[in-house]
């Protein structure tokens, strides 16, 4: 069950539905009746990305083709541009991080055209002492579908840091897997999504500690207005033997309206008894008394909610280590938050 | 300038204030006190406009201009100002941008010019330098980390930003040792002008020995049963408000 | 007092599992099997009305039309339910009048299990100490109920079942099966088609009950299922405490046990419920025998300001699958879950609830312990959700787990959806393991390594425990030590 095998074999039946436990919040098949046809080769100029000027070189995806690479070096941009309505496209990238290397990817999924159905699948190998930071600013078209499927290879004593920043899409998922060696490597896996109007977008990771001492740390924070909805499933496994485990999550959300929705589920499958292993999830509302205090001030409420919620997740914005990537990121939360159709109930 | 007439409101269904008439003219300072209970936060609420407070009967302005239909950042907008007992922490919103944005904000309600950036850092840098605030920590998010003294001499470096027409002071001396007590008092005090007019609502006498009041009124049960000069606020001290307990029934 | 005293005597005089003794008496068995004919037979011999037979073949129609379910993570060899009995009752002329008509043998075993069913000995427990009026099941029949004569000047309807069926029809039709209709899930539908018997409770109006009600079950026939139903009514302003105790003999064969448990609360009543449960695990070193627990329990708050608690200390039974859950309809309501699951050997729980906020205001709190040892697996699994209309609603939920050696597996699912703006949820999770550090320093004070271990579980479970009747509490700490008996070293 999976959009890809779906896209390859033409078969409708072959997508996720909500009786898939998986994605029981992310219903496919209920929403695509039909499958579109297979977007054409794009030609024409593609307008820069959202990381322009912060990358050593790029490499350019469009409609689901790799159009171009070029350049090289320690920031390097990787970039899916969906150019055709109503298309359909599917793409797939292998990334090996050689030992002892250190890289910064900045992804950014680009929604150009109306309507598409994208399908993304990475295949990522980070090598042993290596170091990988992956920024994924993820712009979809409003009744597009994406699903951004990444599986994560760790050796011994690796690092990898990841952001994921959304504002949805008709239905979105941006799922990651990492095989965690355990053997002092390091995962940090954070998100932030901002969704309003009628959007959807779910994040989905699952850990896998395969081995004595690792350390993982999760942050999610998210806000759903006017019909949005927002999936956080977060699985983090510990396998026998794989002690001295450190596993955290967290998963904060603001819902701002009354008929918005938030779906979680914070999971820990532990078969090893020598671990630190915890998860927080909380869902709420902001914080009244600091609205009023800041509309006392003059402030408009709209802006009040406005920057109550940059602050909110002001949190995980600040743990991304490259400052370029920093800066466009808290601008981005910056705009989505100034698109927001309604503030809140009131 | 403050203009309260019969002003009756109630908080989920009980009521609070049952009948309060005021004015304090511009270049006074009133001072309102009272037992706990009393409905003193509750008139400093419902001037301000927080929600939750139902104004059942009587009316309030500034001005002339009806306060009670604006909302709380349209009544701030139009210069009122209130001190918040227990100011709130912002964590993730340092105090300068928070303070810029109200700035801006009101300043566009009115029609005029946004503040530029040179000319806001260094009205902050002076206020904050005869405030005794050390400037980093303007950078740091609202309120965070600090002490009851250090949150209201945040309160009233904000008054001092915003330079407010109406000040409504929120029990400023709670929590309050003399030498912060001093530094806010001088504070508030150098706001006073023709122009401006301040409602200060403490439960005891002391501030008022350092911000000196024009007139004392107390609050009692909802309604003001007794107004004087500042003496007044000295023979509350000495004698307590049991006689006023029975008093507004 | 004296009931649990005496069974914690009782525990502590016997050795391994104590309830582990089976007793020949004369039961009269159904044919082994399921089918129209059986269902027939049970009513028959329960001597119920007709409209009660039909609801039974209904139920029993829909549940030929459904699928076994497989997807909690617990794993079990097919049970065959073609080869079990559905009915098994001891031998009696008719019901017992009075407890000198009940066997004689019965009786001894209640004794052994120091269930007060002699009316005296109850009555000369320590001054002061509450009471217990018990109903006694005995396979698949309700044997005798206690102090229904006290009750019923109370007003408390408070009988088996069978008996409510027969007496109280009107409230039997009103409200059996409106919390958890007969075909909410596979077994509460098999359930719905052969239950034989459990308790049946009425609290009219404003009346505090006064004093706790309990069933003890047992399994004792060899191959029989049992499938008791219990309905629970507490009526405007109504009070009462519940408590669910059962043992069951060592067999090599798996027995299972599917229950359905209803309470309906209308405005401002309350009800507790508590269970202490004490199944045979199954043999620790092959896993073999021991119970198949599938239990639906549902509290449905119908009335606003109504509040449900349910306690639970699970400690036994081979495989567990139960999800006490509160439907929070009422506006203001409550819904409480507490629990403390033990596994050892090869057991596996799966085991959480679900907390449904509908109406406005409405406040939910989960406080769940996993204790996992030997080579168990623990899982927790929760579903919190909030109706766009249950505005205000809240949730806290604390669900830690603690593994004892390094072969036991304990997992946390918790399922969350908030559907409005002006909900809270709150959850938290943790898993940690017996300190190697805190082991030494209770043996270095003088501790036995079982001390140890007991002391540092009860701290781990101490939430829990404080939640439930006093005395089931204590029972509660012995049965959570005796499981964990050799589980560490």
């Amino acid at each position: 069950m999976s959009l890809s095998t779906a896209l390859k074999t033409g078969d409708v039946t072959a997508l996720p539905s909500r009786r898939d436990e998986d994605w029981r919040w992310t219903d496919l098949r209920g929403l695509i009746r039909v499958l579109p046809e297979a977007a054409p080769k794009f030609e024409g100029e593609v307008a820069a990305g959202p990381f322009a000027g912060l990358t050593d070189g790029e490499i350019l995806f469009v409609n689901g083709r790799h159009v171009a690479t070029s350049g090289q070096g320690e920031v390097m941009g990787l970039r899916f541009v969906a150019a055709t309505e109503k298309a359909s496209q599917a793409a797939s990238y292998a990334l090996v991080v050689e030992p002892g290397a250190s890289l910064t990817l900045l992804e950014s999924h680009e929604g150009r055209a109306a309507g598409y159905i994208s399908d993304v699948a990475l295949d990522i190998a980070v090598g042993e002492g290596a170091s990988l930071t992956r920024i994924v600013l993820v712009e979809d078209e409003a009744e597009a579908v994406n699903v951004v499927t990444a599986s994560v290879d760790l050796a011994a004593g690796a690092t990898f840091n990841q952001t994921v920043l959304t504002g949805g899409a008709r239905r979105q998922r941006i799922e990651t897997h990492v095989a965690h060696p355990g053997a002092h490597a390091q995962v940090r896996l954070d998100g932030i999504y901002l969704l309003s109007g009628q959007r959807h977008a779910d994040q989905t990771t699952v850990v896998t500690h395969g081995g004595v001492d690792g350390v993982t740390s999760q942050l999610t924070k998210g806000m759903v207005a006017d019909q949005a909805r927002g999936v956080f499933q977060g699985r983090i496994i510990v396998q026998p033997g794989a002690d001295q485990t450190d596993a955290r999550m967290g998963h904060h959300a603001l819902i701002l309206s009354d008929k918005a929705e938030i779906d979680a589920k914070p999971e820990l499958l532990i078969f090893a008894d020598d671990v630190a292993c915890a998860h927080g999830n909380t869902i709420g509302a902001l914080d009244e008394e600091a609205v009023f205090y800041a509309r006392q001030r003059g402030i408009p409420e709209l802006e009040a909610r406005a920057m109550l919620t940059e602050a909110f997740v002001g949190e995980v914005v600040e743990r991304i280590e490259h400052a370029g990537a920093r800066q466009i990121a808290a601008a981005w939360v910056a705009k989505q938050l100034g698109r927001s159709e309604e503030g809140g109930a009131e | 300038m403050l203009s309260i007439n019969n002003l009756h409101a109630r908080v989920e269904d009980k009521p609070i204030l049952k009948g309060v008439t005021l004015e304090v003219p511009a270049g006074e300072v009133h001072a309102i006190m009272g037992p706990n209970g009393a409905g003193k936060s509750t008139l400093s609420y419902v001037l301000s406009g927080r929600g939750g407070y139902e104004v059942t009967e009587g009316s309030a302005s500034l001005n002339g201009e009806d306060l009670l239909e604006l909302e709380p950042n349209e009544r701030a907008a139009k210069g009122v100002f209130l001190s918040f007992q227990y100011p709130l922490e912002i964590p993730g919103v340092p105090a300068l941008t928070f303070i810029r944005t109200a700035v801006n904000a009101q300043r566009r309600a009115r029609g005029e010019d946004e503040i530029a950036a040179p000319a806001f850092l260094k009205l902050a840098k002076e206020k904050a330098a005869s405030l005794k605030i050390d400037f980093e920590m303007l950078k740091r998010g609202l309120n965070v980390g600090f002490s009851g003294g250090e949150k209201k001499r945040m309160e009233i470096f904000q008054m001092a930003m915003l330079s407010p027409k109406f000040l409504i002071l929120d029990e400023t001396d709670s929590g309050l040792d003399i030498d912060a007590l001093k530094i806010v008092s001088e504070g508030v005090n150098a706001l006073r002008s023709p122009e401006r007019g301040m409602l200060v609502i403490t439960h005891y006498q002391r501030l008022l020995d350092y911000i000196k009041p024009d007139r004392v009124h107390v609050l009692a049960a909802g309604r003001i049963v007794a107004s004087g000069g500042p003496e007044l606020a000295l023979q509350l001290e000495a004698e307590g408000y049991d006689k006023y307990a029975g008093a507004a029934a | 007092m004296a009931a649990v005293k005496e069974t914690i005597d009782t525990v502590a005089a016997l050795e391994k599992y104590e309830h582990g003794f089976t007793t020949d008496i004369d039961q009269e068995f159904a044919p082994k099997g399921l089918s129209e004919d059986i269902v027939r037979f049970i009513s028959a011999k329960k001597d119920e009305p007709e409209w009660m037979l039909e609801w039974r073949l209904e139920a029993y129609r829909r549940w030929l039309e459904l699928e076994e379910p497989d997807w909690a993570k617990v794993s079990y060899p097919k049970i065959d339910y073609q080869d079990t009995y559905y009915y098994a009752a001891p031998k009696t002329k008719e019901g017992p009048k009075s407890l000198d008509e009940v066997d004689p043998e019965l009786l001894a075993v209640y004794e052994k299990l120091g269930i007060p069913l002699k009316e005296q000995a109850v009555l000369a427990g320590v001054e002061g100490a509450p009471r217990y009026a018990v109903d006694a099941v005995f396979d698949s029949v309700s044997v005798v109920t206690t102090f229904k004569k006290e009750l019923a000047q109370a007003g408390v309807i408070f009988c088996s079942m069978s008996e409510a069926i027969r007496e109280h029809p009107e409230l039997v039709k009103q409200y059996l099966g409106s919390v958890v209709p007969t075909s909410d899930n596979y077994f509460a539908c098999l359930n719905s088609a052969v239950f034989s018997d459990g308790s049946f409770v009425y609290v009219p109006p404003g009346v505090r009950c006064p004093m706790e009600l309990s069933t003890y079950f047992r399994i004792n026939a060899k191959d029989s299922g049992q499938f008791e139903r219990t309905l629970i009514i507490a009526d405007k302003g109504a009070y009462v405490s519940y408590l669910e105790g059962c043992t069951a003999p060592m067999r090599d064969e798996n027995q299972l046990h599917a229950a359905v448990v209803e309470l309906v609360l209308l405005d401002d009543a309350e009800i507790k419920y508590s269970t202490v449960q004490n199944w045979y695990p199954g043999d620790p070193e092959t896993g073999k025998g021991g119970i198949y627990n599938f239990v639906t329990k549902r509290a449905d708050c119908r009335g606003d300001r109504s509040k449900v608690s349910w306690t639970q200390v699970e400690t036994g039974s081979a495989i567990t699958w139960k999800y006490p859950s509160c439907i929070l309809r009422g506006e203001g309501s409550s819904g409480e879950f507490y629990s403390i699951a033990v596994t050892n050997g090869h057991q596996q729980a799966d085991t959480g609830t679900k907390m449904i906020h509908l109406g406005a205001n409405t406040k939910s709190r989960i406080v769940a312990k996993g204790i996992s040892a030997g080579k168990s697996t623990s899982t927790y699994r929760g579903l919190v959700s909030a109706h766009p209309k249950a505005k205000g609603a809240r949730n806290f939920t604390q669900c830690d787990s603690l593994l004892i050696g390094k072969t036991c597996a304990a997992h946390t699912v918790p399922y969350i959806e908030a559907r409005n703006g002006q909900s809270v949820f709150e959850h938290e999770a943790t898993t940690t393991r017996l300190s190697d550090d805190q082991l030494f320093y209770c043996q270095q004070r003088g501790l036995s390594q079982e001390e140890a271990v007991a002391l540092l579980v009860n701290g781990f479970v101490r939430d829990v425990l404080q939640q439930l009747p006093m005395e089931f509490a204590v029972e509660a700490q012995k049965l959570v030590a005796i499981s964990l008996e050799g589980s560490v070293g």
